[in-house]
Formats: C-alpha cells, structure tokens, sequence
C-alpha cells in the first residue's frame, strides 16, 4: 500500500499535537510495510527519516502558522495567497511524484491548511481521500468568533473527503454537528504517545500548550492562586508560548501571584521531557480539546494530570482527574488534594503509567491502516 | 431432600455532599457530610422499583404457598434509618412479612461497616450489638445467624461470633476455602462451634448478576428452568444469597425477575426432594460435614473474593487507617454526636467507592458509586475525615 500523506508540522519542527501524531503515526505505519510519503512544508530544521519506507519530502517555505489567529477578523489577502500558493506546490510535488512512481492508492491529509491540495488531487486523479481532524476552527477560536474563512474551507474537506479520522467523540460529535458531516463517514482513532521518563518529583504544578485561548491558562492562573494558601511551597509553571503570554503575565501580577508563577516561554524538545519529569501535577484546562496529547506525556512521565473534562483525552483515559474548566474551585481542590495526599497522587501516577501502555502508535496505525483499507 | 435456603441483603449507604479541601476547618456541623438530598431521591427510586413491589410479592407467595415458600433478610441500620425517615410503610410491610412466621432476619453490623478488621473487635461487637437492638424493637426477635459485610469472614471473625452466642454464619462458597468441596452443606470453622452457611455462588449469580445478560447461554432464564438445575444439584442446602435490589433495580421490571420470582415456588415444590427453609431452619435441620480454614479474610465480592475490594489499593487502606485512628480518640471523648458520624462513615461503601480494580469490577463499581471515579471519591472522603479530625483534635 502506498500512501501520500501531507502534513505541515513534523518533529523537530513542532507546535502542537499534530507533529507529535504525524511522528508517530508514520514511523509505526512504516513498519507495518506501509510505503509512505510524508509532504510538509520546508523549515528551518529540516526533518528527516531512518526508514526505508517512509520519506520526509520538504515542499517549498511558507509564511503560514497554521494554529495563528490573525488579529483582524477579514483576513487580509496576503494570507489567503501564501495558502493557496503553498497548496498549489504541494500538488505539483505529488503530482511530480505520481508521473515518476505511480499513483498512490490514497491521499491523507491532516487539518484545513493542506486540505485544498489533497482535494485537487482527490478530484484530478481519482484518488480516494482520507482526513484526519485533529482540531476544527471552533476548538481554536475557543467558541468565540470562529472564523467562517477557516470553516468553509474545513467544510469543503470534510464534505469531499471519503473517510474522517477524528481523535476523539468529542470532535466527532463537533464535526457531525457543526459542519453537517454524516456519522458514518468518521472513524475515532483516538492519539498515543511515547513514554517519557520520570524524574525526581518537585512540589510543580505544570501548565503546558500554546498560550491561546484555547488552551485556558488563564483558568490555571485562578486556580493558582486558590491553591497558593493551602500549599504555600508549591510552584506553578507555564510552559509555552502564545499570543495570550503578555495578558498571562500581566494577569499573575495582578493577581499577587507573580512570585509562585513562572513563565518558561519557548522549551526545546528535552527541556519539555524535563519539566514533564520533575513535574507534580499536570493541569490541562481546554476551553476546547479535541484530544490533548499532553495529557498522555504527562502521564507517561508519571505526573497526575488534571483534565477538562470535554477534552477528548478525558472520554478516552481513565486514571486521571476531570473538572469543568471553569470550575477553578474544583481545580484547586483536587491540586490540593494531589499535593497533600500521597496515598492519592502514587495511584494516580502507577495506574496511570499502566493504562498508557494501552495507547501506543502502533495501535493507532493498525486503526488507521482500517481506514486506508476501507477506502482503497 | 435439599433445602433452598433464599436470602437477601438490604441496603443502602448513608452517602456523602461534596466536601472540597476548602470546608475542611470551617464548618462545625457533622450533618454537612452527609447528602439528605441525593440519598432520598436514591432511596425512593429503589423503593419504588424493588423494595414494596418485591416486598408485596413475597407475602403474596408465602400465603399462596401456605407458608412453605421461605426467605431470609438482613436490613442493615443505615437502610432502617432511611425507612423511617423517607418511607416508613416499608418497615410495615417487612413487619407483615415476618409476621407470617416464614420470614427470619439475620445480624449483621449497623453500620455495614469493616469494623471486624479492626485490630481490636470492641467496635465490630457495639455495633453488632446495636443492630440486635434494632431487630428486637422492630420485630420483637433475636436472629440466630449472623451475616459480616457483604460476607466477609476469617476465622477470627468466626470465633467472635460464636462468643456472641450466634449457631451461624453466612459467607461465601468459595473454592479458596472449599477447595474440592461442595458448598450445598453446613460446615464448621476450625477454631469454633458454629454452622457456616456458604453461599452457591454460582446458582445465586444466575439470578443476581446473569439474569438478564443476553450472550449469557442460560438467558432467558425461567423458573422451571432454574428449579430443575436446583434439583440436580446434590446436598442438605442450596444457599442463595443476593442483593435484595436485584429485583426491579439491577434487573428491571421488563427483563421479567418479577415473573421469574412469582413462579419461583411454584416450580420448586414440583419437585419432590426440593423444599424452602430460613437460615436458622437450615442450622437447626443440618450437621455440618467439615471443617472451614479461613486464616485470611474472604467475601463474596468481586472476583477476587476477598477485601481488596476496600482494601485493594493505597488511597482506600489511608483512608481505613484514618478513620482506624479516628476512634481511638473519639471513643475516648464520649460525645454521641462524634460517635455516630464516625460510625456512619465506616459503612463500607464509601471505600468501595475508591477501589480501582479494571475490567468487569471496575464496570460494577462505576454502577454503584455516586462518584466520576475512584479518586474523587478518595478526595471526598478523604477531606471529610480530614475535618472530622480537626474536630475531634
């Protein structure tokens, strides 16, 4: 089976969940004998692979940031431009490939950015389309003011595509609610990760995602400082970067919590497998949360993780903590409770560790490899 | 000829208001731990599905059946407690019952509680004591037999009880302590002179657990059907021990138990070597045939039938060891409003709440707790024992 996949995010480079998925996912695909053409676009980093079935095919550097969101609600014309520009070289690339090798037996493409290509291909050469969501505009805009540019072109993906991958029911029941896609078109594949080790434990309560408004750190700050009385030596970090940073910061200050918090910005790739480590709890307060892969790392370092419980990680794990992300009352108390309870946070972390076994790469590669063949 | 020996355990936990860590100090009222509003909607539901329509139906077919047609209860305090404060007619229908002279009532602890894993077994003796209390001033009767917490039993439970004057006890049927045995027989434990009722766990599953699984290869199960595995089953005693909410809660009215309890009697006695008794007919009638080992405590839950169950996991032997702790000092206060709210947290559901177990436990657990999962059910707890230490320190 050959299969060209067309992503836009790919370790090293990697701001979010999807490079993360793309990783993992192609590596055990690869060696499930799947032949596999990874299209991204060009970046500073270039990435590569140590397999013979899998190549990494860079596509000319584009100036767009799939997980931005512009400041202006019409988006100007430059944006639209550079999309449809990087879209048209990824086509000429695979259809490059195509005269040269062959045709592939299917197309994949992951979130809105390269879905115009894959459908031109879909539609040029008779190839059936797979999609998988990993988030929808809603989820990004965090319910307010989604933007109808970002949705139409979603839309025309979802509505075009054969089969929909979702990570989770969550983002299922979103994609067959809010854009009109039949149920029995989408397949849940829920995400995995690779263990990370554990480190030795300090009194941490970790944050860690873009600092949008999706991610609710701001719900974090609150908890924060409710808990900061109880706990007096407990420190709260927030790792990451985002246009909400400077509101974040500002926020703590405010709040009189500026000495308990720390902002770390950008981490690399080690730093991230550090902080998980030595991390006490993990707080994952989504607005809106098609699955959180954090969730799974943070666990997988064996740190407790406090989870929104809409978040598709929630309806998917069940050794972890749920709140409403809203209820920062509720938050403080069960960060309290796994800072104080010893008997509480060591089950947490031994139970969570064994049901992490369940959610490894090569589970999801066999459930989406269901998928190819259900299209082919 | 075999007896069936049918016996019901009734009851429900005092269960508990979200407490967070931020109430632990602040309030000074112990009836803020417990939840009146979420306990009388549970209660009334249960009592309209189960409790008077099987109560109705059962002295419905003790009359019918001349008395010949058996049962056995034990009522547990915390489920008394809530009759006479939400729906005292069904402590009148269970009078009605037991008047007919077919009806016998088993002891148990008050509270339902661990106490008899206590280190020292004063407490599980007050509390067995004050559940007899109970049964007399409701039914004017002293029972013969006696049934620990969802049958929990070793032998040092065992010797307590027959100290206590008691000619049997309830537990269950379990190859562990069978080995190669049946458990359609009176036994005796090793240290003691008692009768030991073991529970055929596989007859009562069928009606408790399998009853209205439909990839189960005996479903639908009818009453005929069931009567004629009963009489091909060898032994002095069949014992059937289950929850009273099988009838009408965990299995609904439309799965047809009601059906297969009124025709239950009648498909027996069409068996000639088949007859009811109560559980201190059965003592009175039977010999034991051997001796009964448990140096370690078994019970009849789960499939691991032992304590871990309560006792599985960290979070659920801190939250038994606090409240352990909690009564030496509290006994040593002599304040009666302490007293019985410590004793009310003892009822052993509120750690079968925190159990963690997976697979088919874990479904059963999550049917039952008012909790989103084991651990907020520790933190609940948890927090509450917490402020209760506050209180008492």
């Amino acid at each position: 089976m050959k299969i060209a996949m067309i992503g836009w995010e790919y370790p090293p480079f990697k701001a979010g969940g999807l490079a993360t998925h793309c990783y993992g996912l192609t590596r055990s695909l690869a060696d499930k004998n799947i032949k596999l053409d990874f299209y991204m676009p060009k970046t500073k980093k270039s990435a590569s692979s140590d397999k013979s079935n899998l190549r990494i095919i860079e596509v000319g550097e584009t100036e767009i940031f799939p997980y931005d969101r512009p400041d202006s609600k019409e988006i100007g014309g430059n944006f639209y431009e550079a999309v449809y520009y990087y879209n048209s070289l990824v086509v000429s690339k695979v259809e490059k490939n195509i005269k040269t090798n062959g045709k592939y037996d299917a197309i994949h493409c992951h979130d809105w950015l390269t879905m115009k290509a894959g459908i031109t291909l879909k539609e040029k050469w008779d190839i059936p389309l797979v999609l998988t969501i990993h988030s929808t505009e809603y989820d990004r805009s965090g319910w307010i003011y989604p933007n109808q540019w970002f949705i139409d072109i979603e839309k025309e993906g979802m509505n075009k595509a054969d089969r929909i991958i979702a990570v989770s029911h969550f983002t299922k029941r979103v994609i067959v609610d809010k854009y009109g896609i039949n149920p029995d078109k989408i397949s849940v594949v829920h995400n995995a990760v690779y263990p990370i080790t554990e480190g030795h434990k300090q009194e941490i309560v970790l944050f860690l995602g873009r600092l949008t408004i999706q991610k609710g750190a701001e719900f974090f700050l609150k908890a924060a400082q409710k808990v900061k009385d109880y706990e007096p030596d407990a420190k709260f970090v927030v790792a990451g970067i985002g246009d909400m940073l400077p509101r974040l910061i500002t926020q703590a200050i405010d709040m009189g919590i500026s000495d308990k918090v720390i902002f770390t910005g950008r981490l690399s790739e080690d730093e991230v497998k550090h902080i998980y480590g030595i991390s006490s709890v993990y707080v994952m307060p989504s607005v809106s949360e098609p699955f959180g892969i954090t969730a799974l790392e943070a666990i997988s370092a064996g740190t407790p993780t406090i989870a929104s419980k809409t978040a598709g990680f929630s309806e998917a794990f069940k050794n972890c903590l749920k709140v409403d992300f809203w209820d920062t009352d509720e938050m403080a108390n069960k960060i309290i409770s796994l800072l104080r309870y010893d008997p509480l946070h060591r089950t947490l972390a031994k139970e969570g560790k064994r049901e992490i076994e369940l959610f490894t790469w090569d589970r999801v590669a066999d459930k989406t490899i269901d998928v190819y063949n259900g299209v082919i | 000829m075999t007896s069936i020996c049918l016996y019901f355990e009734v009851h429900q936990p005092i269960r508990l208001n979200r407490f967070s860590v931020f109430h632990i100090g602040n309030n000074n009222s112990n009836s803020t731990y417990f939840d009146s509003k979420l306990n009388k909607e549970i209660f009334e539901k249960v009592a309209k599905k189960c409790y008077l329509p099987t109560n109705n139906l059962l002295l419905k077919l003790i009359n019918e059946s001349d008395g010949r047609f058996k049962v056995s209860f034990s009522l547990t305090g915390t489920f008394v407690e809530f009759c006479k404060k939400y729906m005292p007619e069904i402590i009148d229908s269970f009078k009605e019952l037991f008047k007919t002279g077919s009806v016998d009532m088993i002891e148990e602890t008050y509270y339902h509680s661990l106490s008899s894993l206590y280190d020292e077994l004063d407490e599980f003796e007050e509390q067995v004591r004050k559940h007899r209390q109970m049964i007399k001033n409701l039914f004017n009767y002293k029972p013969r037999v006696f049934r620990n917490t969802e049958a929990i039993y070793d032998n040092r439970i065992a010797k307590k009880v027959a100290d206590m004057g008691y000619k049997g006890i309830i537990t269950e049927g379990t190859d562990k302590i069978l080995h190669w045995r049946s458990p359609n027989y009176l036994y005796k434990p090793v240290n003691c002179n008692l009768k030991v009722l073991l529970r055929n766990y596989t007859l009562s599953d069928d009606v408790g657990f399998r009853f209205s699984a439909k990839l189960w290869p005996g479903h639908p199960l009818t009453a005929d059907k069931y009567a004629n595995w009963m009489a091909g089953n060898e032994g002095d005693l069949i014992n059937l021990f289950m929850d009273y909410e099988t009838f009408g809660e965990h299995h609904w009215e439309d799965t047809g138990i009601f059906d297969f309890l009124s025709h239950l009697p009648g498909e027996v006695f069409k068996h000639d070597n088949l007859d009811f008794v109560t559980v201190s007919e059965a003592v009175e009638r039977y010999e034991s045939v051997g001796d009964i080992d448990a140096p370690w405590a078994i019970s009849w839950a789960d499939a691991d039938r032992d304590v871990s169950t309560w006792l599985g996991n960290d979070m659920q032997k801190a939250c038994f060891n606090e409240l352990k702790n909690l009564g030496k000092i509290i006994k040593e206060k002599d304040e009666n409003e302490l007293l019985n709210t410590w004793r009310r947290l003892q009822t052993s559901d509120h750690l079968y709440y925190v159990s963690t177990k997976g697979m088919e436990d874990g479904d059963v657990h999550a049917y039952f707790s008012p909790y989103d999962g084991p651990y907020d059910g520790f933190i609940n707890y948890m927090n509450i024992l917490q402020d209760l230490k506050q209180k008492v320190e």
